[in-house]
C-alpha cells in the first residue's frame, strides 16, 4: 500500500511539464528501476507497473475503455512449471525397475497420470509432409495404437540433401512429434537424446508452455540410463540405430521392444497466474463512431530472467533484467503520445495499451482480441512500438508496411519533422504484439531501434537510452496516429505471404547457437551485425561488428531469412564456412556453431 | 520484444559453450583500413520520401518551405507526376495534370504561387500510351530505366491559386530541364528543337532517331514563353542548367559529341562568358551552385560507370573537384536549400530513387575546397 501511494504521487509529477525528453527518462527509470524487479507478467513488478501506468493516464484525462471501471484488464496464463517428480518403471518378465526423478522429466505439454503400456520405438518420431522427393513418416507401418512411444529428440544429423535436413528440421519440434504420436493412436511418449546428439543422453528441460489446454497425452524425456536399460538385450544399441537413422537412410523402420512394459507417471505442475494489460481510452470528439485507432506497447519483461530466454552471462545470471529498451522505452513513448492526443480534435476513438505478457508470447495481446474487448474489425490500424530506444545513425525501422499500400505515405507525412532517416519492411509477421493484429486482420506498423549487446540482459539499463531520438519518435507517432484518425477510409488490409519457414516447431533451428548480434536497420544485401556475443561461435571465428554475413555454409545470405534458413541446415560442432564483408573487403573465415541447451 | 521468434532462429541464445578457438583463414584483412563517409560535409542524413516507386529531382521554394519533387505514385500512371511536398506539414499534392510524363519542376522564387515543369500531356496519344506502358509493366517486363527524349515534351505553368496550366513552348522537340532566375522574369531550359528544323541533313536525321539529346542546347525565354533566345550551339547534349539563387550566373553540364562523357559549364546570366569548370573525365552533371555561389556540387561517375557520387568544385574551377558522398549505386541530382544549411539529393542507396536530406557544412566544404589541388592542365 505505501508503495503504491509513492508510485501515484510521482506519477503526476512528470506529466506537469511538456512532453520532453526529461519526462521520457523519467517513465524509462522508473519502469525498469529495481523496485518493479524487471516487470515479469504476473508479479509484483507488474503490478507496481501497471499502476504507474494507469497513474500516468488518469493524470492525462484519459479513461477506461467504455464498460470499464478501471485500466487494469486481467488475464490467465501458465506462470511456470515444475516437474514434482514424474517417474518411469521398465518391467521386464519378472524383473522391474524404477527410473525416478533424476532420471526422468516431464513435457511442459503432458498431461498428469499414469499410463502402463508396451513399448514400441519410431525413430526421430518425424512425419513431414513431403516437399521433397519422399516424405518421412517415422510411424509408417508401426503399431503404435494403444502404446507408448520411444522417440529421439531433434532430427537425422546427417542427411546428405540440404533442402531435405530443412524439411525434417521443420517439424522436430517436440510438442509436433508427440502429436504425431497421440495421432497414431499411442497413449505416452519417452524422448530420448540420443547418443549422437547434442546434450547426448540428457533429459530435456520441463520448459514453458503458456497454453492452458491439456494434450492427452502423457509425455516425458528420460536419460542415457533409462535408454541403455530399454535397449539392454536388444538386437542393436541405440547408438547404432540413430546411426543408421543419421546416415542418409531416412527410412529405418521402428520396431516393438518385446516382452517390455513400461509406466510412466507424469506429474507436472502449472502454476496459473494473472497479468494484467492497462489499456486507456481517448473517446472521439467529433461525430459517432465506433472505430479505433490502437497504440501499444508492451510493458512486460523477463524479470530476474529465470523463463530461459535470458541472454544474461554466467556472472549476471539471475540478476534483475531491467528492459529500459525493452519496453520500457516504446511504454515511455506511448505515454507523452497519450498527453498529445488528449489535447487534439479526434474524429475516432483512440485506445492506448500497455501490454503485458509479451515477452512469455504475445499471451497479453491475444487475449484481449479473444475477450472481444475491442472488436477488431474496429480497429481502423495498430500502431506498435517495440525498443525503440536505440536509436543509431538517425535510424529507425519502420516495419510490416505490407500490411497496408498506404503506410509509406502515412509515414513520409509523419515523419517529415521528426527527421528519421526511416528503413520500411513489408513483414507484419513480426516477433511482437503487432504480429497478433496482423494476423486478425489489422493493418500493423511497428517501430523499433535494433536488437543489440544489452538485449534480453542485466545490463538493458535506462541510462543507454537515445533520449533525444525517442522525443522525435513521440512526434512521429503522434503524426501517425494522427493520420489514422482522420483519414475517413484508413489503411487497406493487405494480405502478406509469410516467407519465415514456419513449420509446428521453429525447434529444430533453435538447437542452434551461433552468437551473432544482427543490425535490423541496415539497409544492406547479407545479414550486417551490430555486434557478437562475447565468447560465442561468431567471436572466436573472427566476425566483428560491421561485417556483413554474405555466406554461410555455402549458400548465399542476402537477407536475415536467408541466413535463418541457412542455420537451419548447418551441423553443430563441425567447421562451417562463412564469408563476409568488412568493409569492401571480401573475408572468408570458419564458425563452429554450438548447441543450444 | 518476445524473444521466441527472432533470437532463437538467428541462433543467439544458449550459453552452452563446445567449441574452441580454431585457426582463421582470412584472405584479405582490412585491419586498420580507415572507412571514408560523407560524414564531414552531410549530417543528419535522411530519407526524405517513401511514397511512389520511385522519386525524385526535388527543388526548393525561395522561403525553402516547399519542395517540387517528381514522383511514380499513381496506379493509373506508370510515369512521373510532379507533386508539390510542404516541408512543415509533410503535405504533399500532386500539382502535373496526372497523364503522360512530366519532369524536371521549379518554384518561381519571385512568385511560390507558380511553378514550371516540362509535360507531354498536350500530346493526344498520352493516355493511350500510358495504359500500353502499364500493360507492359503488368506482363511482367521491366524496362531498364531510360530517359527517352520525348519529343511531345513542352514546357507548363502551374497556378496554385486558379490551378490553370499554361503552356509556355511550342516548338516541336523535347522542351525540358527548366529554371526560373532569381527576379522570375527569365526561364532557362534545354531544347532539341534544332534537331526537328527543315532541311536536316540526312546524317543528322538518323542522328535524331538515335541520340536526340545530342541536338539539346541550353535556350533563355521570357516568363510568358516569349524572346526565346539559344546561348548553346556546339554538339552534344547541353542540358540541365539553373541559376544561381542571386540570378547573376548560369551553370549547366555539357556532353562531349560522342555522349561519353560530360563536364560542367557556367555563364552569365545572359549567356555570355562561357566557362568550363570540370574536366574530370567521366559522366559529370546535374550541377547546382551552393548560394554562396562559392563552388558547386555536382554528380558524377568518376568511381565506377553505375556509380555516381556527389562532388564539389570552386565557381572558377581552379581546383580538382572534392568528393562528398560514399554509398554504392546513385546520388545525383543534388540542391542546396536557399539558406545554404541543407543538401537535397536523389539517391538508389536503399533501393528505388527517392529524395534524401541532410544538414550541409558550409565551413567544412570550403575549407576542403581550399586544400584541394589545382586542377589539372586542360587537356582540351
Amino acid at each position: 500500500m505505501k508503495k503504491s501511494l509513492m508510485i501515484l504521487a510521482m506519477a503526476v509529477i512528470p506529466c506537469l511539464a511538456a512532453a520532453d525528453e526529461t519526462d521520457l527518462r523519467a517513465h524509462v527509470e522508473f519502469l525498469s528501476s529495481p523496485l518493479l524487479e524487471g516487470r515479469l507478467t504476473g508479479s509484483e513488478g507488474e503490478r507496481i507497473a501497471s499502476e504507474y501506468l494507469g497513474a500516468q493516464l488518469r493524470a492525462r484525462g484519459i479513461q477506461p475503455l467504455p464498460g470499464h471501471d478501471s485500466f487494469l484488464l486481467p488475464f490467465d496464463f501458465v506462470s511456470g512449471m515444475k516437474d514434482e517428480g514424474s517417474s518411469i518403471k521398465l518391467t521386464q518378465g519378472a524383473t522391474a525397475k524404477d527410473f525416478p526423478g533424476d532420471h526422468v522429466v516431464g513435457m511442459s505439454f503432458s498431461d498428469n497420470g499414469t499410463i502402463s503400456a508396451p513399448v514400441v520405438f519410431a525413430g526421430y518420431g518425424i512425419k513431414s509432409p513431403g516437399s521433397s522427393e519422399t516424405p518421412y513418416d517415422s510411424f509408417h507401418e508401426l503399431d503404435v495404437k494403444g502404446k507408448i512411444v520411444v522417440m529421439l529428440r531433434y532430427f537425422p544429423e546427417n542427411v546428405k540433401e540440404e533442402a531435405f535436413r530443412h524439411e525434417l528440421s521443420r517439424y522436430a519440434g517436440l510438442r509436433y512429434k508427440a502429436m504425431n504420436a497421440r495421432e497414431a493412436g499411442a497413449v505416452g511418449v519417452i524422448v530420448l537424446t540420443g547418443p549422437n546428439s547434442p546434450n547426448a543422453g540428457k533429459t530435456v528441460p520441463v520448459g514453458f508452455d503458456t497454453s492452458v489446454a491439456g494434450s492427452q497425452i502423457i509425455a516425458v524425456s528420460a536419460d542415457g540410463e533409462f535408454a541403455d536399460a530399454l535397449f539392454a538385450g536388444e538386437d542393436k544399441t541405440l547408438k547404432a540405430i540413430q546411426t543408421e537413422l543419421d546416415s542418409g537412410n531416412p527410412h529405418v523402420s521402428g520396431f516393438a521392444f518385446t516382452n517390455k512394459t513400461v509406466t510412466i507417471s507424469a506429474a507436472i505442475k502449472k502454476d496459473r497466474r494473472e497479468g494484467h494489460n492497462v489499456v486507456g481510452y481517448l473517446p472521439a470528439t467529433k461525430g459517432e463512431t465506433d472505430e479505433y485507432v490502437l497504440i501499444g506497447a508492451h510493458y512486460d519483461h523477463l524479470g530476474h530472467g529465470a523463463g530461459g530466454d535470458s541472454l544474461a552471462g554466467e556472472g549476471d545470471a539471475g540478476k534483475i533484467h531491467p528492459g529500459a529498451d525493452d519496453n520500457a522505452s516504446g511504454v515511455a513513448v506511448i505515454l507523452e503520445v497519450a498527453g498529445a492526443l488528449a489535447r487534439e480534435q479526434r474524429p475516432r476513438n483512440i485506445a492506448l495499451a500497455f501490454w503485458s505478457g509479451e515477452e512469455l508470447g504475445v499471451i497479453g495481446s491475444q487475449a484481449f482480441i479473444d475477450k472481444k474487448l475491442i472488436p477488431v474489425e474496429k480497429i481502423t490500424a495498430y500502431l506498435n512500438l517495440d525498443m525503440v530506444g536505440y536509436a543509431r545513425d538517425n535510424k529507425l525501422s519502420a516495419q510490416g508496411i505490407g500490411s497496408a499500400p498506404e503506410w509509406p505515405s502515412i509515414v513520409e507525412k509523419a515523419n517529415m519533422r521528426p527527421g528519421f532517416d526511416l528503413v520500411m519492411s513489408k513483414d507484419p509477421y513480426l516477433p511482437t504484439d503487432a504480429s497478433v493484429f496482423y494476423t486478425a486482420k489489422v493493418p500493423v506498423l511497428n517501430l523499433f531501434t535494433g536488437a543489440h549487446e544489452n538485449y534480453h540482459k542485466p545490463s538493458d539499463t535506462a541510462e543507454k537510452l537515445n533520449y533525444e531520438a525517442m522525443d522525435r519518435m513521440v512526434t512521429l507517432a503522434t503524426n501517425i496516429v494522427g493520420s489514422l484518425m482522420n483519414d475517413e477510409k484508413g489503411p487497406t488490409y493487405t494480405a502478406v505471404e509469410r516467407t519465415k519457414p514456419e513449420g509446428e516447431s521453429g525447434r529444430g533451428v533453435g538447437r542452434v547457437y551461433t552468437g551473432t548480434i544482427p543490425d535490423y536497420a541496415a539497409e544492406v544485401e547479407g545479414l550486417k551485425l551490430s555486434g557478437v556475443m562475447k565468447d560465442g561461435p561468431a567471436a572466436k571465428a573472427g566476425l566483428e561488428k560491421g561485417d556483413v554475413i554474405i555466406e554461410f555454409g555455402g549458400r548465399k545470405v542476402a537477407n536475415i531469412y536467408d541466413y535463418m534458413y541457412a542455420l537451419e541446415g548447418i551441423k553443430i560442432g563441425e567447421k562451417t564456412a562463412v564469408v563476409v564483408m568488412r568493409g569492401d573487403k571480401r573475408v572468408a573465415l570458419e564458425i563452429i556453431p554450438e548447441a543450444r541447451k | 520484444m518476445s524473444i521466441s521468434k527472432v533470437l532463437i532462429l538467428l541462433g543467439l541464445l544458449a550459453l552452452a559453450g563446445i567449441a574452441t578457438a580454431d585457426p582463421i583463414h582470412v584472405e584479405k584483412v582490412a585491419a586498420g583500413d580507415k572507412i571514408a563517409s560523407g560524414d564531414q560535409f552531410l549530417t543528419q542524413t535522411r530519407q526524405l520520401t517513401y511514397d511512389g516507386k520511385r522519386s525524385g529531382e526535388g527543388y526548393f521554394s525561395l522561403d525553402g518551405k516547399l519542395l517540387t519533387l517528381q514522383s511514380e505514385r499513381e496506379p493509373e500512371n506508370p510515369w512521373y507526376q510532379i507533386y508539390l511536398l510542404n516541408l512543415d506539414t509533410g503535405d504533399s499534392e500532386r500539382i502535373s495534370p496526372g497523364t503522360g510524363k512530366t519532369t524536371c519542376s521549379y518554384i518561381n522564387p519571385a512568385d511560390s504561387q507558380q511553378v514550371i515543369f516540362a509535360s507531354t500531356h498536350g500530346d493526344p496519344k498520352s493516355l493511350e500510351l500510358q495504359k500500353a506502358e502499364l500493360e507492359f509493366r503488368a506482363s511482367g517486363k521491366e524496362r531498364r530505366y531510360s530517359w527517352d527524349y520525348d519529343s511531345h515534351f513542352d514546357i507548363y505553368r502551374f497556378d496554385r491559386a486558379t490551378k490553370a496550366y499554361t503552356q509556355l513552348t511550342r516548338e516541336e522537340g523535347y522542351d525540358a530541364e527548366c529554371a526560373y532566375s532569381r527576379d522570375g522574369k527569365t526561364i532557362v531550359f534545354s531544347s532539341n528543337r534544332n534537331a526537328f528544323r527543315e532541311g536536316l541533313s540526312e546524317e543528322d536525321a538518323k542522328k535524331r532517331e538515335i541520340n536526340p539529346e545530342y541536338f539539346a542546347d541550353i535556350y533563355l525565354m521570357d516568363a510568358d514563353g516569349g524572346n526565346v533566345r539559344q546561348i548553346t550551339d556546339v554538339p552534344g547534349y547541353d542540358g540541365g542548367p539553373f541559376f544561381s539563387y542571386d540570378g547573376a550566373r548560369i551553370i549547366w553540364r555539357r556532353f562531349s559529341a560522342d555522349g561519353a562523357t560530360a563536364d560542367v559549364y557556367t555563364a552569365d546570366a545572359d549567356g555570355k562568358n562561357q566557362k568550363r569548370i570540370t574536366h574530370f573525365d567521366a559522366m559529370s552533371w546535374a550541377p547546382f551552385f551552393h548560394p554562396s555561389n562559392e563552388y558547386v556540387i555536382f554528380a558524377s561517375n568518376k568511381e565506377g560507370f553505375s556509380n555516381f557520387e556527389l562532388y564539389l568544385v570552386d565557381a572558377e574551377g581552379k581546383k580538382e573537384p572534392v568528393r562528398v558522398t560514399y554509398t554504392d549505386g546513385f546520388d545525383g541530382l543534388p540542391v542546396f536549400s536557399p539558406d545554404g544549411k541543407s543538401l537535397v539529393w536523389t539517391s538508389n542507396r536503399k533501393g528505388a530513387s527517392q529524395l534524401f536530406m541532410a544538414r550541409w557544412n558550409h565551413e567544412g566544404a570550403r575549407e576542403a575546397i581550399a586544400k584541394a589541388p589545382a586542377r589539372k592542365e586542360d587537356k582540351n
